[in-house]
C-alpha cells in the first residue's frame, strides 16, 4: 500500500463508515463493523507514521478533479447554513452564511492557479493524525455502548443513533483532512465540515437546550470561517497564493502577511473556543457524552490550536507572536480560575480544556524550539486525559443519574473501578511525573526566557493559572475519595466496551508519560525541527533537559509508586484499629456519621464541597473576562500595523 | 548520579530531620519565651515524634494513611531533588504534588472537619504556588538556569539583586510554615485550637509522619531560601534561619486573618513584587550585574 492510498483511507474511509452505519440501522450489525473500521484507522494512522517518519514529508496532489468536488461541497454545505439560519430564524447565523456564499465563490471562482502541493504532511500532520485516529476511534467505539444506554435512558424510540454515528465517524475524516491540507481552499472545506458535524451532533437530543447550543456553536464557528474566508481572499491579492506553505515561508515578513496570519489565527481561536469564544463550547456538553470527549479531545479544539501551530514559523519573533502569548496566557489563566467555581463537572472539564488549549496556543505565541514542543506534547497529552475524563464523567452520569460534582461523594466506595480510573485521569492532568504536566513545564521553561518584552506577564499568568488548575481538580478528587463509614457495596455494571476503552485511555496516559523520553526525542523535537525550529529537548543521561533545566521521569516515576502505589496497596486497617470519626460531640451512630449536638437532637453529618462562588462567580466575572478578551483580541490585529 | 551523591543523598535524608527537630524545638523555646513562658526542652520535638510512634495505629479509614505516606515520600523527593541539584521547577512541582496529598488525605475520609481543614489547604497552595515558581523564574532570569546547581555556582549574590523577591518568597514561607497571621488550614502549633483542620483525623503513628514531613518540609523551603547568598554558603544559611526567626516573631504578634485577604495578599503583594523586580532587573538594568 502506498503512502498515498494510507492518506486516501484516513480521509475517505470515515466518510464511506460513516455512511454505511447510516444505512445500517440494526445495532448488533454496527457493532462488529464499527469496530473494525476503528482497526482500520489506528492501523492506518500508525502505519502512515512510520512512513512519513522513516521517509520524510509526505507531498501529494490528486487529480484537478477534485477541485470542483471541493468547489460544489463548499458551496452545498454554505447553502445548507444558511438553509439553517432561515429555517431557525436565526439573524446572525443568515449574515454569516450569508456573507460566505457571496465572498467564497467570489474568490475561488477566478482562482486557477494549479496549487502545489494540495496535501502536505509532515511529522506535525502525522502525529495529529495518530491523535485524531487512535483516541477519536477509540471514542467512537466507546459510544458503541453509551448510545445504547442513552436511548434507554432517554426513551428514545425509533433510534437515531444512524444519525449519530454518521456525523460521529465522518468528524474523524474531516479532522484528518484538515491536518494534512496545504491548500487553504482544501483546509476550509474540511473546517467547514468540522463546523457541520459538530452542529449536528449538539443538537443530537433535539432539547430545547441543544438546539439553542447547537445554533451557538454554528453562529461561533462561522464567525470564524469568515474570518478565514477573508484572510484567504487577503492571501490571494497579495501573495497569489493558497498555499499554506508558501505563506509562511515566503520569508518577507511585512504587515499585509501579519494582517492574513492574525486573520487565520483568529479563526484558530473560535474553534479553539478561547475567550470570549467559550460559550459555544460550555454549550456544547449538552450534547451525549461522546460528542464532548471528541470535541474536546482530539477533533474540532485540536483544530483551532493546530492551524495556530501550523502558522507559527510565519510569524516567529514579531509582535504578532507576543500578542498571541498573551492572550493565550491570558486565557489560561481566566478559565482556570473560573473553573474553580463550578460544580458541574462536564463544565469544570470544559473550562480546563480551554485553559489547557490557551496554554498550547501561549507556546505557540511564544515560538521557540522548546515552546513548539512543548505545545505538541500538550496537544498528544491533553487529548488522552482529557477524552479519558469526559467518558468517565459520562459514564458516572449513566450510573449514577448526575454530573455534578456534588453527587460524587464518595464514589470510590460505589463505583471503585470507574473512580480508579478518574483519578488516574485527574492525577494525570495535574501532577508531575505525568505528561500533561510536563508539557506544561516546559512551557513555564520556554516562557521564562526573555523572547518578548512581555514574557515576564505571560510566565505571571501561566504560575497563577496553574496553580488554580491544582485548586479545582484536587477538591474534585476530594469529593470522589471522601469515604462515609456506612458505604454500602459496589454497585458498578460494567459495560465491556466502554470500560476496555476507559482502560486503553488510562494505560495510554500513564504509559505514554513512562515512555516520554523516546516520545520526544523521537517523534516531538524531529517535528518541530521539520517545521523549522531548533531542538527545544536533548537527553542527559535518563532525563530529558531543555538548555536550562531538567526533567527526571523514571526517578519521579519510582517516587510516584513509593509514594501512593505501594502505600495504596500495602496499608490496611484491622478492625481494632479502625476508630470513629470526630464530631466534636457524643457520636450515636457511628456507621451512619450521627452525633449529639449541643441542643441535645441527633444530628447528621452532611459534607459539601466548597466552591467560593463570592470570588470566583462565573457571570460576575464574565464581562470583565470577555471584555478584556476582546481587548486582546483587538491588541492582536493592532500589533501587526505596528 | 555518582558515589558522592548518593553518599550526599543518604547524608541528607538523615540529617534533615535532625536539623528540621532541632529547628522545631527552637521555634518552640523562642514562642514561649516571647509569650513569657519557659518552653519545653529543645529536644521536645523529638521526644512527642518518639511518643507518638509508640501509641496504637487508630484511623478512621485507611485513605487518611495512605495519603499520609504519600505527603512524606513526595517530600523527601523534593528535598532529594533540590540535594542532588536538580530542577526548581521540577521540585515545586513535585512540592505541590506533596501538598495536595496532604488536603487530600483529609478529603478521604468524611469529616466536616477535617474538610474545612482541606479547602483551606488548598486555598493556601492557591496563594503561594503562584509566589515559588515566580520566584523560581526570577532566579532564572539573573542565574540562566533552574539548576539548583548552576544557581549553587552563581558567583554573585543574588540578594542584591532580588531583594523584592525575598520579601515575595518570605510571604509564601510563611504561608507554607503555617505560622500566623496565614495559619489558614491549622496552625504548626497545636496550642491555638482543639480540631486542627486537615490534621483532625490522624493520631499516633500517622501523625508522627506527618510530624517527620514537616521537619523535611521546613529544611527545603528554609534551603530554598539560602539560594539567595550562595558564595559563601553560610551567609545564605545565616539569611534563612534570620527569615526563620522573624517567622516565629511574626506568628507572636499576629493574629489569624481571613483566607480571602491571605489569597489577596499572595497574588497581588506577593507576585506583583517579584514581577516589580523582574522589571527592574531585566529593564532598568539596577540588578548590579557584577
Amino acid at each position: 500500500m502506498t503512502a498515498e492510498t494510507l492518506v486516501g483511507v484516513l480521509v475517505l474511509l470515515p466518510f464511506i463508515v460513516g455512511g454505511l452505519s447510516f444505512l445500517i440501522r440494526s445495532e448488533g450489525l454496527r457493532k462488529p463493523f464499527v469496530i473494525a473500521f476503528s482497526l482500520v484507522m489506528i492501523i492506518a494512522s500508525l502505519w502512515l507514521f512510520l512512513e512519513v517518519y522513516n521517509y520524510g514529508t509526505l507531498v501529494s496532489n490528486p487529480s484537478p478533479v477534485w477541485e470542483y468536488l471541493i468547489f460544489a461541497v463548499d458551496c452545498l454545505l454554505i447553502g445548507y447554513f444558511l438553509y439553517v439560519g432561515i429555517t431557525n430564524k436565526h439573524y446572525l447565523i443568515i449574515l454569516l452564511a450569508a456573507f460566505q456564499s457571496v465572498s467564497f465563490p467570489l474568490i475561488s471562482l477566478p482562482f486557477h492557479k494549479q496549487v502545489k502541493p494540495v496535501l502536505y504532511i509532515d511529522l506535525l500532520s502525522v502525529i495529529m493524525c495518530l491523535v485524531i485516529s487512535l483516541i477519536g476511534s477509540l471514542i467512537v467505539v466507546f459510544a458503541l455502548d453509551y448510545m445504547r444506554n442513552h436511548e434507554v435512558h432517554h426513551r428514545v424510540n425509533p433510534s437515531r443513533q444512524h444519525i449519530f454515528f454518521f456525523f460521529l465517524i465522518s468528524f474523524l475524516g474531516a479532522m484528518n483532512g484538515l491536518v494534512f491540507a496545504n491548500s487553504l481552499f482544501w483546509l476550509f472545506l474540511f473546517w467547514e465540515i468540522t463546523t457541520l458535524c459538530c452542529y449536528h451532533l449538539i443538537r443530537h437530543d433535539l432539547t430545547e437546550e441543544a438546539l439553542g447550543a447547537s445554533l451557538r456553536a454554528l453562529w461561533m464557528n462561522l464567525a470564524g470561517a469568515v474570518a478565514l474566508i477573508i484572510g484567504i481572499g487577503l492571501s490571494l491579492h497579495n501573495f497569489d497564493t493558497v498555499v499554506i506553505q508558501e505563506l509562511i515561508s515566503s520569508g518577507v515578513v511585512g504587515p499585509a502577511l501579519l494582517l492574513t496570519l492574525a486573520l487565520f489565527c483568529f479563526t484558530g481561536f473560535t474553534k479553539a473556543a478561547q475567550v470570549p469564544w467559550q460559550g459555544w463550547l460550555l454549550g456544547a456538553m449538552v450534547a451525549p457524552t461522546p460528542v464532548s470527549a471528541l470535541l474536546h479531545s482530539s477533533t474540532m479544539v485540536k483544530a483551532g490550536v493546530y492551524l495556530v501551530l501550523r502558522l507559527a514559523p510565519g510569524f516567529v519573533e514579531t509582535q504578532l507572536s507576543a500578542a498571541i502569548a498573551i492572550f493565550g496566557a491570558f486565557v489560561f489563566m481566566v478559565t482556570s480560575v473560573l473553573a474553580i467555581g463550578q460544580s458541574n463537572a462536564k463544565r469544570v472539564l470544559a473550562y480546563s480544556t480551554i485553559a489547557n488549549l490557551g496554554l498550547i496556543i501561549c507556546c505557540a505565541g511564544i515560538n521557540t524550539g522548546l515552546a513548539i514542543a512543548a505545545a505538541m506534547v500538550l496537544i498528544v497529552f491533553h487529548a488522552i486525559s482529557k477524552g479519558l475524563l469526559f467518558l468517565v464523567v459520562g459514564t458516572i452520569e449513566q450510573q449514577v443519574g448526575s454530573r455534578d460534582i456534588e453527587d460524587m461523594e464518595g464514589l470510590i466506595t460505589k463505583l471503585p473501578v470507574l473512580s480508579g480510573i478518574a483519578l488516574v485521569g485527574m492525577i494525570s492532568m495535574l501532577f508531575l511525573p505525568f505528561g500533561v504536566v510536563f508539557g506544561k513545564w516546559a512551557g513555564i521553561q520556554a516562557a521564562s526566557e526573555p523572547v518578548t518584552t512581555w514574557f515576564f506577564l505571560i510566565v505571571a499568568m501561566l504560575v497563577m493559572g496553574s496553580a488554580s488548575t491544582l485548586v479545582y481538580y484536587a477538591k474534585w478528587m476530594g469529593r470522589l475519595i471522601s469515604c462515609a463509614p456506612d458505604s454500602s457495596g459496589s454497585s458498578e455494571v460494567k459495560a465491556p466496551l466502554a470500560y476496555g476503552t476507559l482502560m486503553a485511555l488510562a494505560v495510554l496516559a500513564v504509559g505514554l508519560s513512562f515512555l516520554v523520553v523516546p516520545l520526544v526525542v523521537n517523534v516531538i523535537d524531529p517535528a518541530a525541527v521539520a517545521v523549522g525550529y531548533e531542538e527545544g529537548f536533548k537527553v542527559v543521561g535518563t532525563a530529558l533537559a531543555t538548555p536550562w533545566g531538567a526533567f527526571p521521569v523514571w526517578p519521579l516515576f519510582v517516587a510516584v509508586v513509593l509514594a501512593l502505589v505501594i502505600p495504596a496497596l500495602v496499608v490496611r486497617l484491622k478492625p481494632a484499629e479502625v476508630s470513629a470519626v470526630y464530631m466534636c460531640g457524643v457520636n450515636v451512630d457511628e456507621r451512619h456519621l450521627v452525633f449529639r449536638s449541643a441542643v441535645d437532637g441527633h444530628v447528621q453529618v452532611e459534607t459539601g464541597g466548597t466552591y467560593w462562588t463570592q470570588w470566583f462567580d462565573e457571570l460576575s466575572l464574565n464581562k470583565w473576562i470577555n471584555a478584556a478578551g476582546i481587548v486582546l483580541l483587538a491588541v492582536l490585529f493592532v500589533g501587526v500595523v505596528l | 548520579m555518582n558515589g558522592s551523591d548518593i553518599l550526599m543523598a543518604l547524608a541528607a535524608l538523615a540529617l534533615a530531620p535532625l536539623i528540621g527537630g532541632i529547628l522545631r524545638g527552637l521555634d518552640r523555646i523562642l514562642t514561649a519565651r516571647m509569650q513569657g513562658r519557659i518552653g519545653p526542652p529543645l529536644w521536645q520535638p523529638f521526644y512527642d515524634f518518639i511518643k507518638l510512634c509508640a501509641k496504637s495505629k487508630k484511623a478512621s479509614h485507611r485513605g487518611p494513611v495512605v495519603w499520609a505516606w504519600a505527603y512524606l515520600v513526595l517530600t523527601v523527593t523534593a528535598w532529594l531533588l533540590f540535594v542532588l541539584r536538580q530542577d526548581l521547577l521540577i521540585l515545586l512541582f513535585i512540592l505541590a504534588f506533596a501538598g495536595a496529598s496532604l488536603a487530600l488525605g483529609a478529603f478521604s475520609v468524611r469529616s466536616p472537619y477535617a474538610h474545612f481543614g482541606a479547602y483551606r489547604e488548598l486555598l493556601q497552595m492557591l496563594a503561594y504556588e503562584p509566589i515559588l515558581l515566580l520566584a523560581a523564574v526570577a532566579i532564572f532570569l539573573k542565574t540562566g538556569s533552574f539548576m539548583v546547581g548552576d544557581v549553587l555556582g552563581f558567583e554573585q549574590p543574588l540578594l542584591i539583586s532580588l531583594p523584592l523577591t525575598l520579601v515575595a518568597v518570605l510571604i509564601a514561607l510563611g504561608i507554607k510554615m503555617r505560622k500566623s497571621p496565614f495559619d489558614i488550614a491549622a496552625s504548626e502549633h497545636a496550642h491555638q485550637e482543639l480540631v486542627r483542620g486537615v490534621y483532625t483525623e490522624y493520631s499516633g503513628p500517622t501523625l508522627a509522619l506527618i510530624e517527620l514531613t514537616h521537619w523535611y518540609e521546613l529544611v527545603l523551603v528554609l534551603g530554598i531560601i539560602s539560594l539567595f547568598w550562595v558564595i559563601p554558603l553560610w551567609v545564605g544559611i545565616i539569611i534563612a534561619l534570620s527569615c526563620y526567626f522573624l517567622e516565629i516573631l511574626i506568628d507572636n504578634i499576629t493574629a489569624r486573618l481571613r483566607w480571602s485577604w491571605m489569597l489577596t495578599v499572595g497574588w497581588s503583594l506577593g507576585v506583583g513584587l517579584i514581577l516589580l523586580n523582574i522589571v527592574i532587573v531585566e529593564f532598568f538594568g539596577l540588578g548590579l550585574r557584577l
